[in-house]
């Protein structure tokens, strides 16, 4: 029998963009009679969720957001993260998704001078096609343990609840110095829930695209923004593609007629040839 | 027992996680509580499967509706598969009726799904009957739209020749690209709208009233549906798609403001 931690958790892994804290509440109300002390047990589902969606983060007393990843945590130990753009570490209460104790802090890598230069490229990029009107944000970072590549991460969220919307971008893309490559991974995810619930999601693998060794930030980030682009440029295509062809197919918007059906006469239509056959297959 | 505060929160749970996983969420949920297990599962929507009627060959759609036990009721044989002995069947006129639903039903579905299955299932009510009108149809792995209509119709309330009918409608609309380019892409959900009516039942055929009844049901139906899927269109080819260019844009925005800075210099300039 599975654990209501074990279900708990899966629920917080499944929260759409921006809706955490209702799945969070419909969990509590759900459990309240057996189990108060669940949510405190639900940690290491919440820092999984907020590690994996990229969630952004305004820092105290600043208006600019940071990212939460696992590629930008101090030590897998800890909940102290770090952020490149404002040379500032923070903590982070998972539960609460809320930022504290931010202090100075440089990150000792051997990358630090191709860090700085991918950072000024990427700050361009993001304002030309971040909105300002998303909880956006962006880092570069030596990957952990290793400090073999270079992650370089883009997120964004938007939740409006008075209508119903949410959906996240994620980018995140690695690139590796000593190959000149960039690999990586593009998500959206869309939800909107008046009356229903719709959900759009994708991802896109990137596989070892070559940017060359020796590439310098404006490099790194032009293939990124162009990688961003052409992929964009498809998931448009597909909405039209699948308007256009598969959900035609589905159902007519009228009959070939091109009008309703005469209800009071179905029965002259139904013992006609046509549909007598049809209906036996 | 389960509080309303309970199914109230995993009717909203169901409505957040995502819609391909229904069946899935659902299990979680009757796991952590039990006691909702029956109501939720006669009011959470999931896509239809089907069968074969033994009898006459037809595929018919399974719902809790014509479900008794592990047994489904075909709507074309009328007959339970696997039998069961003591199971409960639609009064003759309730069964009469369904016949022509059936019928009427499968005449709109050839014209609107041009394939596809259907059933209609229908059952006796104090102050009259109820039913179910199941449409489904599959565009391979990539596509599928299931309807689910629930109807009551009272007769004990409208004025001489009305009856007062209510139809609860939810269509499942799942859609998805796998390729090189887009990766993976999916589509998917559900939406639900409800429609109450005081309608004018004549006599149609036979049946009398009760062919007026099958062709209220029928326009109801048919309204709703089209309504529908124009709604779906807008969701999920409109507002999806805008919500994509909401959180990126792959037009440099330096060169939008500029644009609109631009605009706006020259109807401030016209006005002057």
């Amino acid at each position: 029998m599975t654990s209501a931690v074990d279900i708990a958790s899966s629920f917080i892994q499944g929260a759409p963009p921006g809706e955490l804290q209702e799945v969070v509440k419909d969990i509590k109300t759900l459990t309240s009679d057996d189990d108060p002390a669940l949510i405190a047990k639900l940690n290491p589902a919440f820092e999984r969720y907020n590690e994996e969606q990229m969630v952004t983060v305004k820092l105290p007393g600043s208006s600019d957001y940071v990212l939460i990843s696992k590629h930008n945590k101090l030590s897998s130990a800890s909940s102290r993260y770090y952020d490149t753009q404002t040379s500032t570490s923070f903590e982070f209460d998972h539960t609460s998704s809320k930022a504290s104790a931010a202090q100075s802090y440089t990150h000792e890598t051997q990358h630090s001078t191709l860090i700085q230069s991918i950072l000024k490229s990427l700050a361009a990029h993001f304002a030309d096609h971040y909105p300002p009107t998303t909880a956006s944000a962006y880092t570069v970072c030596a990957t952990p343990d290793d400090d073999n590549q270079v992650a370089v991460l883009l997120s964004t969220t938007k939740a409006s609840p008075k209508n119903f919307l949410s959906g996240r971008w994620r980018s995140v893309f690695l690139y590796d110095p000593s190959t000149g490559t960039l690999g990586g991974e593009i998500k959206i995810d869309v939800h909107y829930y008046e009356d229903g619930n719709v959900a759009l999601t994708t991802s896109k693998k990137i596989d070892s695209v070559s940017v060359g060794s020796g590439a310098d930030g404006a490099a790194i980030v032009r293939k990124i923004a162009a990688i961003e682009n052409q992929y964009q440029e498809e998931v448009n295509r597909a909405f039209v593609g699948m308007n256009e062809t598969s959900f035609k197919q589905l159902r007519r918007q009228l009959p070939v007629t091109r009008q309703k059906v005469e209800w009071e006469k179905v029965k002259g239509y139904s013992l006609g040839s046509d549909l007598k056959g049809e209906a036996k297959r | 027992m389960a509080s309303e505060a309970q199914f109230d929160a995993a009717l909203d749970l169901l409505r957040r996680l995502s819609p391909l996983k229904v069946s899935n969420n659902l299990n979680a949920i009757t796991t952590l509580v039990p006691d909702l297990t029956e109501d939720l599962l006669s009011s959470v929507d999931q896509p239809l499967t089907s069968a074969r009627c033994k009898k006459t060959g037809r595929d018919y759609l399974l719902c809790d509706y014509n479900r008794d036990g592990d047994s489904y009721r075909s709507p074309w044989s009328n007959e339970f598969d696997p039998p069961l002995d003591d199971a409960t069947y639609p009064s003759d006129r309730v069964r009469k009726m369904e016949v022509e639903a059936n019928t009427a039903f499968d005449v709109y579905r050839q014209m609107y799904y041009e394939g596809g299955t259907g059933s209609v299932y229908l059952w006796d009510l104090d102050d009259g009957f109820a039913g179910v009108v199941l449409l489904k149809k599959s565009g391979g792995k990539e596509a599928g739209w299931d309807s689910i209509h629930v109807f009551e119709v009272d007769e004990r309330r409208g004025s001489g020749r009305t009856c007062h009918y209510k139809l609860t409608s939810t269509v499942i609309l799942h859609l998805g690209r796998e390729n090189e380019a887009v990766g993976s892409l999916k589509l998917a959900g559900s939406m639900t709208r409800q429609v109450e009516a005081d309608l004018v039942v004549d006599n149609v055929g036979g049946q009398g009233k009760d062919g007026g009844h099958v062709c209220n049901i029928g326009r109801l139906v048919e309204d709703m549906e089209g309504k529908m899927r124009n709604m779906l269109q807008e969701v999920y080819f409109g507002k999806a798609k805008d919500v994509v260019g909401d959180l990126r844009s792959v037009a440099p925005l330096t060169d939008i403001n500029q644009e609109r800075q631009a605009q706006r210099d020259v109807i401030s300039s016209m006005g002057k």
